[in-house]
């Protein structure tokens, strides 16, 4: 049993940035829904479990947006998976949210590293 | 959509359940047990039904989800009570059936828009004088001085359309009746209208009359260039023969486009427009001798109708100058204007049409406060399910949302069904509606109907959904959750609520069946105005003549006695006889006048004498039986050679000699010629007679006798070409006559085939007019208004009493009578009528006052009929109320206080 510490060792996502992981991801290729969940947990060295009441709707609206598409195909074990594939509006998209994000951690980290001055 | 929405569901629980799937074989392929991997996979996952809803929040269709829950729920709950459910509808419908028949009778007389460019600038000139208003029209020397001195008009074109009168278009199949109005060169670009092929007519000059070169050309309109052209792109140029006359095409008008505008008189006839040429007559000043014409303006922007009259009043007695007599000059010394679209639909139309409508809106109304009454008591009865829902999370928006969604559905039930019934209604006065407003066309779904059916859908949903679920939404949860039954439903405030709607209602009926009573009245007050002649078993032709075929003939000898005959010696048939128009017929009217003989005070007063001109043949008293006052009616011995004579009435002496105390002395005067030297005398007076109509008592009339007429008078060319009516005497009935008519009419000339063919007691009925009509919408009306309200009063009553039963148990356990019990009973209905009717009377007093000119007979605060109308609402009001008061009367006390 993880109990609620279990939650307390994972990295809260903040507002907006599950849509940049997802775009990300599915910049590798294409993946369904438990792949990409799998993915960021690998790739955030188990940190990060995306919780899937976050994850689908945000699929869905990623979708509605025309950011990615889905279609439905045989996966690797053999079982039909809705798989998601980012488009080139996505990717458009993906690199103006990765400039603003590397915009906001400098601005953030200039403040936060900065030592106060008398 | 659903479908859609169905789909994306089914596939998002497939996504789901793969993620499971997945998650549990890689759980497994590390070794995990089943049961292990599917727990943990669970347990990771979390709310699979909460994720599905948030995600489909995420799809917008939410929303729409909830709306389709609400319709499905709201169905359901309407289908459990499908007996409430119809009554409420049915209910509905009346009201929206009445109103939407009403409405698009209305839409289609008053709002329908003129197909002409800016329809309020266009205003119809009348000359007026001693006489009031000229309805002949004007000569054209006034109308060209009116254009040329006006600067309030920016132009003024003329016409003459005289189009009741059918014309013959040669075409590939016969002839085609179609009317002709003769216009002059500037009429439709006035109008704003221009050819769709070909040109219009060319003017002479400044005066606008057409230019001498345009004379035997023709403009036809789109339906004519249909019908019997086949619509030939080609036309425009070709000849073609109309009443035997050549006419070269010179265009056709768009699609359309009818002037005068449809509605008028043109008895449904497609119409042609011929050019409008000045004769050497036209510039005459003596008496008559001018042809007239209607004169149309167009007022230039930025003057009033008003500042056009005040202008023209002006200029009019300078005008009048020019004529050569002074009556003349004294009936056209001054200018009435009136809007043409005006002048299309009668005052008494117009009220009448607004009378209705106000009529039917409150039956729309009595029928939504019936409704009312009922969603509230279901929405009283349903408290304790409405608590449970809100005590389940439902929101109050989410409740109101529902009830709403009811009250919708109910009303757009009875909107779809009250189309039903408003279609049904004006089927059933096709007749009137054809004879009254000149409404051809069934219910037409334009644009105005539709929006009015939209809005009263959404007003009854919220009248009758609105009241009981905002009653709703403060219901505390608490309370309705406690109440043991829902007996002790209603609050004193709440049925206090309800008594007012049905007391509103009372009043409300009361003014409609207080209204319906006075046009009942009028209606039996014209049906008992002796009418001097008798209707019973009279087939009336009227004829559609085409005078010429018989040009150089004389029509008496060629066509007309020879009919006579036949049609006389038809089986069956007892009389027939020629007359330019049945009594009451108002298909044809000519006024005739005296010419003054001498200056002294009688002669000019006898010149002033305006007289119905009839020419009949001598059969026509067998047929209608006229009362001959004095002397003799014409007889077999007068012909073309006999000594001409001529009968009056009764009314033209009083008007000849100022009263009408000894009739005798008019036999053997001499008032008109037949002809040169054929001085007619006086050789009868006939009783007096209804002409125009039944409610307009007798006017001077002056009769001729058709075989004395030959085609060298005066009267030869303006009657016996024009109009003429058969009238046959028959005791064999309509069905079987009208035919054997029809063939003699088409043997004497094959054109005569097409004469409409009506029974007198049908003219008559027509000539009631308005009121038959009104008194007939009123009566279905009326009806529905008084079963609704019924039904309100025996609903409350029956609530009261059910609600009612444990105190009612309780008294007759302790000892009150059965007569006690009814009597609580009634007297709650008593107080509802007095109160309701008592409304409704000062209600009625004011309302009524709508039909004024439509009574005939009777007067529109007539307490009698105020009085019976109450009396028939308080008996059927007590007797709606016994049923409840009888059941009250019989409840058990031992059943009703062991429910407690």
């Amino acid at each position: 049993m993880m109990g609620r510490n279990g939650y307390r060792n994972r990295v809260e996502l903040l507002q907006g940035t599950l849509d940049m992981l997802i775009l990300r991801t599915l910049q590798w290729g294409p993946a369904h829904g438990y792949g990409i969940v799998q993915a960021l947990r690998t790739q955030s060295g188990e940190a990060l479990q995306v919780e899937t009441g976050s994850l689908y709707p945000a699929l869905h609206r990623l979708e509605r947006q025309g950011w990615v598409r889905s279609e439905w195909k045989q996966s690797e074990a053999n079982q039909r998976a809705r798989y998601y594939r980012i488009t080139a509006t996505g990717k458009k998209q993906l690199a103006q949210d990765l400039s603003r994000w590397e915009q906001m951690v400098a601005v953030m980290s200039g403040i936060l590293k900065s030592t106060p001055t008398e | 959509m659903n479908w859609r929405f169905e789909k994306r569901k089914d596939e998002l629980d497939e996504e789901i359940r793969t993620h499971m799937a997945l998650d549990i074989a890689d759980r497994m392929g590390r070794g995990e047990s089943r049961e292990q991997a599917e727990a943990e996979a669970a347990r990771e996952f979390g709310n699979a039904a909460l994720i599905e809803d948030v995600t489909h929040e995420s799809w917008r269709w939410r929303r729409l989800e909830r709306f389709a829950n609400d319709l499905r729920y709201a169905l359901r709950a309407l289908r459990r009570s499908s007996g409430f459910s119809l009554t409420v509808i049915a209910t509905l419908a009346v009201g929206v059936g009445a109103t939407c028949a009403m409405f698009s009778v209305v839409d289609g007389v008053l709002l329908r828009p003129l197909p002409f460019k800016d329809p309020g600038g266009l205003i119809e000139i009348h000359e007026s004088g001693k006489k009031g208003p000229l309805s002949y029209g004007s000569p054209y020397l006034d109308i060209d001085q009116w254009r040329q001195r006006s600067r309030a008009f920016s132009q003024i074109a003329f016409y003459n359309s005289n189009i009741a009168r059918a014309s013959f278009l040669e075409g590939t199949a016969g002839a085609l009746h179609v009317g002709s109005a003769t216009v002059s060169a500037n009429l439709f670009d006035l109008l704003g209208v221009h050819p769709a092929l070909g040109r219009g007519f060319s003017a002479r000059d400044a005066g606008n009359s057409v230019k001498a070169d345009d004379e035997h050309s023709l403009l036809l309109s789109d339906a004519v260039w249909r019908a019997n052209y086949g619509a030939d792109p080609g036309i425009v140029g070709k000849t073609v023969v109309m009443n035997g006359e050549r006419f070269s095409v010179l265009g056709v008008m768009p699609r359309g486009f009818t002037f005068p505008f449809a509605g008028s008189n043109t008895n449904g006839m497609p119409l042609v427009w011929k050019p409008l040429l000045l004769k050497d007559e036209d510039v005459l000043r003596t008496h008559n001798a001018a042809p007239y014409y209607d004169a149309l303006g167009r007022l230039r922007p930025g003057f009033t109708l008003a500042a056009a009259e005040a202008e023209l009043k002006v200029f009019q007695p300078d005008i009048v100058k020019s004529y050569a007599e002074s009556r003349d000059r004294e009936n056209a010394n001054s200018i009435s204007l009136r809007g043409y679209a005006a002048s299309l639909v009668n005052g008494d139309v117009r009220k009448a049409l607004f009378a209705l409508m106000g009529a039917s809106a409150l039956l729309w109304l009595i029928a939504c406060l019936n409704a009312t009454s009922l969603m509230w008591a279901r929405a009283l009865a349903r408290r304790r399910e409405l608590a449970v829902r809100s005590a389940l999370g439902a929101s109050r928006w989410q409740i109101v949302e529902h009830l709403l969604m009811e009250g919708i559905l109910l009303s757009g039930c009875a909107s779809l069904l009250g189309l039903g019934l408003a279609a049904g209604i004006l089927k059933l006065f096709q007749h009137g509606l054809e004879t009254q407003y000149k409404i051809h066309e069934s219910l037409t779904l334009n644009l105005p109907v539709l929006g009015a059916l939209l809005a009263l859908t959404v007003a009854g949903a919220l009248l009758i959904s609105a009241w009981p679920t905002f009653a709703a939404s403060r219901t505390s949860i608490d309370t309705a959750l406690r109440q043991g039954s829902p007996q002790q439903g209603m609050g004193r405030a709440q049925r206090r609520m309800r008594t007012a709607l049905v007391v509103t209602e009372i009043a409300l009926s009361l003014t409609l069946l207080v209204g319906c009573g006075l046009l009942l009245r009028t209606i039996y007050a014209l049906k008992h105005v002796p009418l001097g002649f008798r209707t019973e078993h009279i087939v009336v032709a009227n004829m559609t003549i085409p005078s010429y075929k018989f040009a150089g003939r004389d029509m008496t000898t060629a066509l007309y006695q020879p009919l006579v005959d036949r049609v006389k010696h038809l089986p069956g048939v007892e009389s027939a006889t020629l007359l330019t128009d049945v009594p009451l017929g108002n298909t044809f009217r000519m006024i005739f006048t005296l010419s003054p003989k001498g200056n002294s005070a009688d002669a000019i007063r006898r010149a002033a004498i305006e007289a119905q001109f009839r020419a009949v043949s001598p059969e026509m008293q067998q047929v209608f039986g006229f009362q001959m006052l004095r002397g003799r009616f014409f007889n077999a011995g007068d012909t073309q050679t006999s000594q001409a004579v001529v009968v009056v009435n009764r009314a033209f002496v009083r008007a000849y000699f100022g009263d009408d105390r000894d009739p005798s002395k008019i036999l053997g005067e001499n008032l008109v010629s037949l002809g040169k030297d054929r001085r007619a005398l006086v050789v009868g007076v006939l009783d007096d007679e209804r002409q125009v109509s039944v409610a307009q008592s007798s006017l001077p009339e002056i009769e001729v006798c058709i075989p004395q007429i030959t085609p060298e008078s005066m009267f030869y060319k303006v009657a016996e070409g024009m109009s003429m009516d058969l009238a046959v005497r028959s005791e064999q009935s309509v069905s079987l006559i009208t035919p054997e008519l029809r063939e003699a009419l088409r043997t004497a000339s094959p054109d005569l085939s097409a004469s409409t063919f009506s029974t007198m007691d049908q003219v008559v009925e027509d000539s009631f007019g308005s009121q038959n009509l009104a008194a007939h919408l009123l009566e279905i009306f009326g009806g529905s208004a008084l079963l609704l309200c019924l039904a309100g009063i025996y609903g409350l009553l029956s609530y009261l009493v059910a609600q009612r039963r444990q105190e009612i148990g309780l008294r007759i356990a302790l000892g009150a009578q059965q007569w006690n019990v009814m009597s609580l009973v009634l007297r709650q209905a008593g107080w509802m009528l007095v109160a309701g009717l008592g409304i409704g009377l000062g209600m009625a007093y004011l309302g009524t006052r709508a039909l004024g000119t439509l009574l005939y007979g009777v007067k529109a605060d007539d307490p009698w009929t105020a009085g019976a109308v109450a009396l028939v609402l308080l008996a059927g009001g007590l007797l709606a109320s016994l049923a409840p008061a009888r059941r009250a009367a019989r409840v058990d006390p031992a059943e009703a206080l062991r429910a407690e």
